[in-house]
């Protein structure tokens, strides 16, 4: 089932002078269930179409259906709401609050979405858990090493129950070992929680364990590659 | 709900530091500049405040002691006749002019004169009973220790007050006047040295000791229900009248006020500086938070918070700061006084101060945009 679809996407920036296409009437529909990767040299375009996708950013033309609501025809309030409720977000940098725990900084959104202070602290020890890092709780993140400190993004996307998360370059700030994990778990959570899970990166170690693949370049998409069905253990 | 603000606050302490030192500092100069007027000014109350005397009676609105008009013995006996007082006492007021030795040229000086029993109410904290016995001598005189250099007479030596001799038989501590001198004579003594000579002073009250259990003010309005020509007063309020007619008589008001103007727009930008600095530094987690569906109200709220922790802690370190420095300029005599209504105005300010800051910090938060995440 999609729960993405784009349609005709435009998007430049100026500078000086010079105007600059980055997006030329893209369209795509991402589906559920799904690790799906876009790849492409950095200046394609990829983080651009990412913002987009994720109600970051507003496209010059174009339309994002996502969860069948029509995302930029909302005002900026709803669109915080659509998130919220619905959206999860890992950075290549991993953004944690360096006062907080491992535990607090997965409970923090869920404050603002209106859980109990009880609710969230066993969805986010769940969460911690699902990333394996149920021993690492109570620590904060200056004794963390980046590939914790990367699951505990991804528990903090996840405590959410997202429908759509969005992972911008997850693995290029981490050595092969904790890149494995986090690409595995993200797999995971696609595969498990029928997540729809779009990843941006250049990291060619994602391009095999993602279901399907979008290759682009200047603006489009020009190859669109799945992956033959396989086993969960195969990777 | 995680307490993000403060536990962030308490977790960088060393960059919110700066913020709650430019609070609290902004609380010192205000308490300090605040306990200076009032210590100052103060000295024109010394009447009141020296004394025991629960009720004041003197002519209708008088705005302080020496701008009153002698009152008729009707006073004394209202106040007699009420249930609550317990003993009365007349008190005289004379301005004057003071000869010393010769060089020494004139003095305004202003003469009390004061009941000489020795449960008398007039300075009745800051004369012995001997003292006032001694004032039982005519022309007899007690002056400030402070002020003999200025009057150019030693204990025991004479001057001419009005044109009549007087002798300085004593010395009292604690009873210095603003803008000139006071005297302590027996009222006898006061009302010859009146330049209407006789049965007159310049001003006259009568002040009134109360019965245990009376209340001060119920009595004063007793009086005032029925008073005619004369009006009655508690002495913490007729205290605060003359401070606060000198205070704005001088403009000292309005210096206070316009200080008090600056140190919260010096405050408020040294503290929004830093609280920007603290927020910039988070920014990319802000951001984060936002991507995630946290509005932009919340987070504003996260940083308002924050301010308002900043002008507690800047609150109390600066109280704490401020009591150390009224010890020591008591201790070094400097004049300083407080009251609870300038503390309570103090502290808020200082709030305020934080709170301004807060919201002029919050414009950071733009900065916190997702987008930025993804390049």
């Amino acid at each position: 089932m999609s729960t993405l679809i784009a349609n005709d996407l435009r998007m430049g920036y100026t500078s000086g002078k010079l105007r600059a296409e980055v997006l030329r009437g893209l369209s795509l529909t991402v589906d559920a269930g799904q690790l799906t990767l876009i790849a492409g040299p950095s200046g394609c375009g990829k983080s651009t179409l990412l913002s987009i996708l994720s109600g970051l950013q507003r496209p010059d033309k174009g339309s994002v259906m996502a969860l069948s609501e029509d995302l930029w025809r909302s005002n900026r309030r709803s669109l915080d709401h659509f998130r919220l409720r619905h959206t999860g977000f890992v950075f290549q940098g991993f953004n944690l609050f360096p006062a907080l725990t491992a535990l607090e900084q997965v409970m923090l959104p869920l404050g603002y979405m209106g859980v109990g202070d009880r609710a969230a602290r066993e969805r986010a020890r769940v969460a911690l858990d699902e990333v394996g890092l149920t021993p690492r709780a109570h620590l904060l993140p200056a004794e963390l090493s980046g590939g914790e400190k990367q699951r505990v993004a991804i528990a903090r996307a996840l405590v959410k129950h997202p429908q759509l998360l969005f992972a911008d370059e997850p693995t290029s700030a981490l050595d092969a070992a904790n890149g494995q994990i986090v690409i595995d778990t993200l797999r995971r959570i696609a595969h498990e929680h029928g997540t729809t899970v779009l990843c941006v990166s250049h990291d060619p170690r994602l391009v095999t364990h993602a279901d399907r693949v979008l290759e682009m370049e200047d603006g489009v998409i020009w190859n669109d590659r799945r992956a033959e069905p396989k086993s969960e253990n195969a990777s | 709900m995680i307490a993000l603000a403060r536990k962030t606050l308490l977790h960088e302490w060393r960059r919110f530091l700066p913020a709650v030192l430019a609070v609290a500092f902004s609380g010192v100069l205000l308490l300090m500049q605040a306990a200076l007027v009032f210590g100052i000014f103060g000295a024109t109350a010394v009447y009141i405040t020296a004394s025991d005397a629960r009720v004041w009676v003197g002519y209708p609105g008088t705005q302080s002691i020496e701008l009153g008009r002698p009152i008729g013995p009707q006073a004394h006996t209202a106040l007699l006749m009420d249930p609550g007082v317990a003993r009365v006492e007349p008190f005289a007021w004379v301005g004057a002019d003071w000869r010393g030795p010769p060089g020494t040229g004139g003095l305004s000086v202003f003469v009390s004169g004061i009941a000489t029993r020795p449960d008398g109410m007039i300075f009745s904290s800051v004369l012995s009973a001997s003292q006032r016995a001694l004032l039982q001598e005519p022309f007899a005189v007690i002056v400030d220790r402070a002020d003999l250099s200025k009057l150019g007479v030693p204990v025991g030596g004479q001057a001419l007050i009005n044109g009549d001799l007087v002798r300085i038989v004593g010395t009292a501590s604690g009873i210095r006047a603003l803008g000139g001198v006071n005297v302590v004579a027996s009222l006898d003594t006061a009302r010859q040295l009146s330049i209407d000579g006789g049965d007159g002073a310049d001003v006259a009250y009568y002040v009134a000791t109360l019965k245990p259990g009376a209340d001060p003010a119920r009595v004063a309005a007793r009086i005032n229900a029925r008073a005619r020509g004369y009006a009655a007063w508690t002495a913490p309020a007729f205290a605060r009248r003359a401070v606060s007619y000198w205070m704005f008589q001088t403009g000292a008001g309005l210096g206070v006020i316009f200080l008090a103007v600056v140190v919260f727009i010096v405050g408020a930008i040294i503290t929004s500086q830093t609280l920007m600095g603290a927020i910039a530094g988070s920014v990319r987690e802000y951001a984060t938070l936002h991507a995630l569906g946290v509005g932009l109200g919340s987070l504003r709220r996260v940083v308002l918070e924050q301010a308002a922790w900043i002008g507690v802690s800047g609150l109390i370190a600066g109280g704490l700061l401020s009591l150390g420095l009224m010890a020591l300029a008591k201790f070094e005599e400097v004049p300083v006084a407080m009251n609870l209504p300038a503390w309570i105005a103090c502290a808020w300010v200082v709030m305020a101060i934080a709170l301004v800051s807060g919201i002029a910090a919050v414009r950071v938060l733009r900065r916190a945009d997702p987008a930025l995440l993804l390049r």
